[in-house]
């Protein structure tokens, strides 16, 4: 029976489809605790939720696939966030499209120091974007001089962003929010599956030396990860300012856990070298739905997402360390004894020649 | 000044010889018609005459140590060009010159016939130099297409996966293999790694191809399609260089060979003017002065008494006693696993099956400090790695495995102890450092030696087992380390010593054990080994790889002669 | 005074200096700034950190990392705290934050030793997890009412102005000097750091080590977590949250390698005492808690930067220097092919 399933499917991909269908198995334990669980508001609210860490998950992926981590997507969210509101409050005419650029252009220069301290300055990510997390958030502090931009000093259109919607059928409505961060992701996933560079970051994540014995541009692909994952925390940022309106110095705080756990229980490897974005957006998914849900819940209370969450975290760093290694020796096994069936019966000479 | 010089195919002056072997090197490759596999014509190109790729007296040395002296090499496009030697006679070294790893500190490397400087891996790749390792470069999470083309960067913007993966198959089909191309590399034999490896080569325009023992950890099965990968190769004008332990394969696929002997350019010849006495004599003849004389004694009980020991894909079969005071050599080529056997009996890679006996008690071990319990101790060849701590001092290396001894109540260091403990191993075995609260770091490779023994000498082990106990360290280190094992032995330690360095293992042992891919060849008693006998049986293929009748099997069986002790005189 | 410069040399000797200078900055601004009461006021504001730093410090040299110890911190005050508040005796409350202190440090040190997934990720799972189950026993509640003679143990003088959190610094502090310079177990740490393979091949237990250090760190944390709870009086599901930072800051700034193998616990005290003159000297400069912590993120980066880029520097002269020398040799040295074979 295993043997079977491993002829068909990898290792690898054994991960997003348990992951797919865990989550198909939380939606529905919770369609049938709650009642009316998959009503238009519910589901537009979950998915209004997944566009922000969703958007930097692609990110992170990025940086994750080549064996580093990025902890300080969320004061880079804040600070964008906060920068461009303030922009808009003083230039109430500003054209929306330079108000997405400038959030984005913010992002990627604070995502390229991260990079430049990584791939040059060979501090390892955990210290230096541990390091920028206070840093930025400290630049916005005194950017900020603790003041809050409200809602009512940004032009008037922003009001309108959350609600826009792409299309939408019956009560279930496609946000332009979400709509956007799914684009992302796609772009993400072809960057990874198309790109050179895509490639190239799961060859260093792989196996480092031999990337660098092959002449791959390593430093300046990891520096370019980390700049495109600023770049992108930037347009959450801008995402976070349409969604919230009311920003505070405090914006954002936290989401680089949730961030680094999506993108861990969505089964990208954190020592690097594999998982896909659709791996991020099914953790993305997947811890959305717990934390919406279990709000709603009666009989449990919303403060138990974290624990769940560390667990989680806990059981897919396990399973990809314990379980995944196992799995890869039966696949391998598996093959090995198809290949040894196949050489016997096409007898010795055949093979190969 | 060497005394092999005569009859033993030419020794012209170098560039003489390189001349003349230039022009029969073409000519006899057609000649070895009985092999087996079908050998390619050479492509009837003047061109193919010019060199593709030359070193000329290529020198180079690490501190005191002359890796080479002094050693020029010439490839033919189009030729299988094997590089025959011990280990240590300096064909590592030269194969990273070539590859840019490392730069010489004399010489030139021209390619194509011009002069050329290769810094880096780049630069070898960028002129077409490649090399395959025994452990291949692989990305395991890459597709084997991937693998192939992730260094190239003129193949457009956009990965086009259908045409890489026609590609890749298109490259595999000019190598003669066929794999799935889609399949991650994670899943790949090594043999099959090996073949992403030479694709990727290939792929790259290679014109020079090394091949490090590219046969070490392959099934005969896996040679052999190794082999006709090689051919085709030759046949598409690339330039193999090849290095191998087994006399068979050099003999069975070689147009020319190389020998180099502790540094030095000994001879190149077409492969039908070698024969295997005159190799084996050209690899170990060098003067034989009586490096260290033992004071050879009566030893005493069996104390370590070992049968059939077997790990898994590793070795087998292993079986041997060794006796108080007796030294047991252990010798053989890279591959031979004789330092798995080490580790098994040492409990860090511990053996499936098998009885070990200790004075008569059988005894199972499973990790290193159940292994040190018994009184086994296991010096490591790797100083660097697995030996010492080299920020911590020569006396906190000397009390790492018996720490324990060192602790007063409540777990407290006996500082006083610890410098007096390794105080004494100074005076005795004359480490040479102001104070033994010195880093190990800062002593030469001799005197780290020295700190390692006596790291494992403060266990009281019953049986010492060192592992190339006088690799790189120099002269006069290596007698004192000698004089020390030969002391040891003298006091009813019971030593084995693992040691490439064949007349090393000729003068130190009571007995040599010959091992070659896991197995156990021969053991010879002090008296009836020769270097040749002990090379001989160190060198041959294990299984029966190539069908009777073929080139190799008479290599084979003349390899057998050789340990027998018989047809010596044939090579001289 | 040669020995003397040598020690300045060294990272303590670094760390000296910039202590003085900032010592110096804080007597003359604030007057009375050495007596005994302005010391243990400084020393008291951070701790509890002070404490966590030296555990850290044990766990860093071993290779390894412990994000957690900060969730730690709070899921023990929470434990204290709603245990408390639910009828459970005060010392049988305390003893039962510890004993999940250990527990679950028990259990990160057998993911990191016995499963070997790196303790970066099985620590950043217990950074949410605990701090998970801090957020489950409190809420968005700010539980206190704790017993008075409790409160008073955090903030008042034990022995004099003295408290119990500084007169348990002060005896850790030693204990751990003392095991890390002169113990087996300190040897054994630092072997581990330096090379874990090392250790293997001399029969060392590199397993055992860990998981004591991990058990040490857990339990720490919440001693930690629990002096911080008598200290603040009330307990939210926020508590300690950053400290690591802090703490991992604290204990690389001392001159520990993030690699391993490689500190002093001379070092990390000095760093620590640094810190919190810094801190200190930073509010009386009138900067914000939060840019405080912005700075020592900044000190973090630079204490890991600023060496590498000294070693790139140095390697880049030494290879500099050793191509000129292999230009300068002759070519050709060995001329003697032909007399070699001839």
């Amino acid at each position: 029976m295993m043997d079977s399933l491993l002829r068909r499917i990898r290792p690898e991909q054994f991960r997003e489809v348990i992951l797919a269908l865990v989550t198909l198995g939380v939606l529905l334990f919770f369609a049938s605790q709650i009642p009316d669980y998959f009503n238009g508001r519910s589901v537009n609210r979950l998915t209004m939720g997944m566009a922000i860490p969703l958007t930097v998950a692609v990110g992170q992926v990025l940086v994750v696939l080549t064996r580093n981590i990025d902890l300080s997507v969320s004061s880079i969210v804040g600070l964008a966030a906060y920068a461009t509101g303030t922009l808009l409050a003083r230039n109430n005419d500003l054209n929306p499209f330079l108000a997405i650029l400038f959030a984005i252009a913010l992002g990627l220069i604070l995502g390229a120091l991260n990079g430049l301290l990584v791939a040059y300055g060979n501090v390892p990510s955990i210290i230096a974007t541990l390091g920028t997390l206070a840093l930025y958030r400290v630049a916005l502090v005194e950017f900020s001089g603790a003041k809050t931009v409200t809602t009512s000093e940004l032009p008037a259109w922003l009001d309108d962003v959350p609600g826009a919607n792409v299309f939408s059928a019956g009560a279930y409505d496609l946000r332009v929010m979400f709509a956007a961060a799914l684009v992302v992701v796609i772009l993400g996933q072809l960057v990874l599956r198309y790109l050179p560079f895509g490639r190239r970051l799961y060859a260093i994540g792989s196996n480092p030396d031999a990337a660098r014995f092959a002449g791959l541009p390593v430093r300046r692909d990891v520096l370019l990860a980390f700049t495109l994952c600023g770049g992108l925390s930037g347009l959450a940022g801008f995402m976070f300012l349409v969604r919230f309106g009311n920003i505070t110095v405090t914006a954002a705080q936290g989401l680089e856990l949730q961030v680094v756990a999506a993108v861990v229980v969505g089964g990208v490897s954190i020592l690097g070298g594999s998982g896909s974005m659709i791996g991020a957006l099914l953790g993305v998914l997947l811890i959305e739905v717990l934390q919406t849900s279990l709000l709603r819940w009666q009989g449990m209370s919303e403060f138990v997402k974290d624990a769940i969450l560390g667990l989680l975290i806990l059981i897919a760093v396990t399973a990809d360390a314990v379980i995944l290694g196992r799995l890869r020796e039966m696949w391998v096994r598996v093959r090995r004894r198809d290949q040894e069936a196949a050489r016997a019966a096409a007898g010795e000479g055949a093979i190969g020649g | 000044m060497l005394r092999l010089a005569s009859g033993h195919g030419y020794m012209l002056p170098l560039r003489e010889g390189r001349r003349q072997a230039a022009s029969e090197a073409m000519a006899p490759r057609h000649t070895a018609s009985e092999d087996a596999m079908e050998r390619a014509p050479a492509a009837a190109n003047p061109d193919e005459l010019r060199p593709v790729f030359e070193a000329e007296h290529i020198s180079k040395s690490f501190g005191g140590t002359q890796a080479l002296s002094d050693v020029s090499l010439t490839l033919y496009p189009g030729e299988i060009h094997a590089l025959l030697g011990e280990n240590g006679a300096g064909k590592s070294t030269l194969i990273k010159i070539m590859t840019g790893l490392q730069q010489p500190d004399a010489g030139e490397l021209r390619i194509a016939g011009e002069d050329v400087r290769i810094n880096s891996s780049q630069d070898a790749q960028r002129l077409g130099v490649a090399a395959i390792y025994q452990e291949p470069m692989i990305f395991p999470d890459l597709s084997v297409a991937e693998n192939i083309f992730i260094g190239h960067t003129d193949r457009g913007a956009i990965v086009d996966r259908r045409a890489m993966e026609r590609d890749a198959r298109a490259t595999l089909d000019r190598l003669g293999v066929s794999l799935d191309v889609g399949e991650p590399a994670r899943g790949l034999t090594l043999a099959e790694q090996q073949t992403v490896e030479i694709a990727k080569a290939i792929s790259l325009d290679v014109r020079v191809l090394i091949m490090d023992e590219p046969t070490a950890s392959l099934s005969a099965h896996e040679v052999r399609q190794l082999f006709r990968i090689v051919t085709n190769l030759r046949q598409q004008g690339v330039a193999v260089c090849f290095i191998s332990h087994r006399m068979e394969e050099v003999f069975e696929i070689a147009d020319r060979v190389t020998i180099l002997r502790d540094g030095r350019w000994i001879s190149t010849q077409p492969r039908a003017e070698v024969t295997v006495a005159s190799a084996i004599h050209g690899m170990v003849g060098r003067e034989v002065v009586e490096l260290f004389k033992r004071n050879r004694h009566e030893p005493g009980p069996v104390r370590l008494s070992v049968k059939n020991l077997h790990r898994e894909g590793v070795f087998d079969g292993i079986t041997f006693d060794l006796r108080a005071g007796e030294v047991l050599g252990f010798a053989g080529l890279v591959g031979a696993r004789r330092t798995d056997v080490g580790l098994a009996l040492f409990g860090i890679a511990p053996a499936d099956a098998g009885e070990v006996e200790l004075e008569g008690r059988d005894v199972h071990i499973e990790n290193p400090r159940q292994a040190m319990e018994l009184g086994i101790a296991y010096s490591t060849e790797d100083r660097r790695q697995l030996g010492l701590i080299m920020p911590m001092t020569i006396a906190e290396n000397i009390s790492l495995p018996s720490l324990p001894r060192f602790l007063g109540p409540g777990g407290f260091i006996d500082f006083a102890e610890e410098v007096s403990t390794a105080e004494r191993f100074r005076k005795r075995l004359a480490i040479r450092s102001n104070s033994v609260e010195t880093p190990a770091g800062s002593l030469s490779g001799g005197n780290q030696q020295k700190v390692l023994i006596s790291k494992w000498l403060e266990t009281n082990p019953k049986v010492l087992i060192v592992d190339e106990p006088t690799r790189g360290i120099d002269v006069g280190a290596k007698v004192e380390v000698h004089q020390l094992i030969d002391d040891l032995a003298a006091e009813g330690m019971a030593v084995i010593i693992i040691s490439s360095d064949l007349p090393e293992v000729l003068a130190m042992s009571d007995r040599i054990l010959v091992m070659r891919e896991g197995r156990q060849m021969a053991i010879f008693a002090h008296g009836e080994a020769t270097q040749e006998k002990v090379l001989s049986a160190a060198m041959g293929q294990s299984g029966d790889l190539f069908p009777d009748g073929s080139a190799a099997a008479a290599v084979a069986a003349e390899l057998d002669r050789l340990v027998q002790g018989k047809g010596l005189e044939a090579g001289q | 005074m040669g020995r003397l410069l040598k020690r300045l040399r060294s990272w303590e000797g670094l760390l000296l200096v910039i202590l003085l200078v900032v010592l110096a900055y804080n007597i003359l601004r604030v007057p009375n700034f050495l007596t005994i009461t302005n010391q243990i006021n400084l020393f008291q504001l951070g701790i509890e950190k002070a404490i966590v730093v030296l555990v850290m410090a044990f766990i860093i040299i071993n290779g390894e990392i412990d994000l957690s110890v900060a969730s730690m911190m709070g899921l023990a005050a929470a434990i204290v705290a709603v245990l408390y508040q639910n009828g459970t005796p005060m010392p049988l409350a305390i003893l039962a934050a510890l004993a999940v202190g250990a527990a679950f440090g028990l259990m990160n040190g057998y993911f990191v030793a016995k499963l070997g997934i790196t303790s970066l990720a099985v620590t950043l799972a217990g950074y949410i997890g605990f701090r998970g189950l801090a957020r489950m026993l409190v809420e968005d509640n700010s539980v206190g009412d704790f017993p008075e003679w409790f409160n008073r143990l955090g903030q008042q003088g034990l022995i004099g102005p003295v408290t119990l959190s500084i007169l348990i610094y002060i005896v850790l502090a030693i204990v751990a000097a003392l095991v890390l310079n002169r113990t087996g177990f300190g040897r054994t740490t630092y072997v581990v750091g330096n090379s874990a393979k090392v250790a293997r091949f001399s029969g060392v237990s590199v397993e055992r080590n860990k998981m004591i250090l991990f058990t040490l760190s857990g339990f720490i944390a919440a001693l930690a977590g629990v002096l911080y709870a008598a200290r603040l009086g009330a307990v939210r599901s926020s508590t300690a949250e950053g400290f690591e930072l802090d703490i991992i800051t604290v204990v690389l700034l001392g001159g520990v390698s993030i690699f391993g193998g490689v500190g002093t616990m001379l070092g990390v005290l000095l760093s620590t005492y640094l810190v919190l003159n810094l801190r200190n000297g930073l509010v009386i400069a009138g900067v914000t808690g939060n840019t405080q912590t912005g700075i020592i993120g900044l000190l973090l980066i630079l204490s890991v930067l600023l060496p590498n880029m000294a070693a790139a520097a140095r390697s880049r002269l030494k290879r500099r220097s050793e191509s000129a020398a292999a230009t300068r040799a002759p070519t050709g040295a060995g001329s003697g092919a032909g007399t070699a074979t001839g």
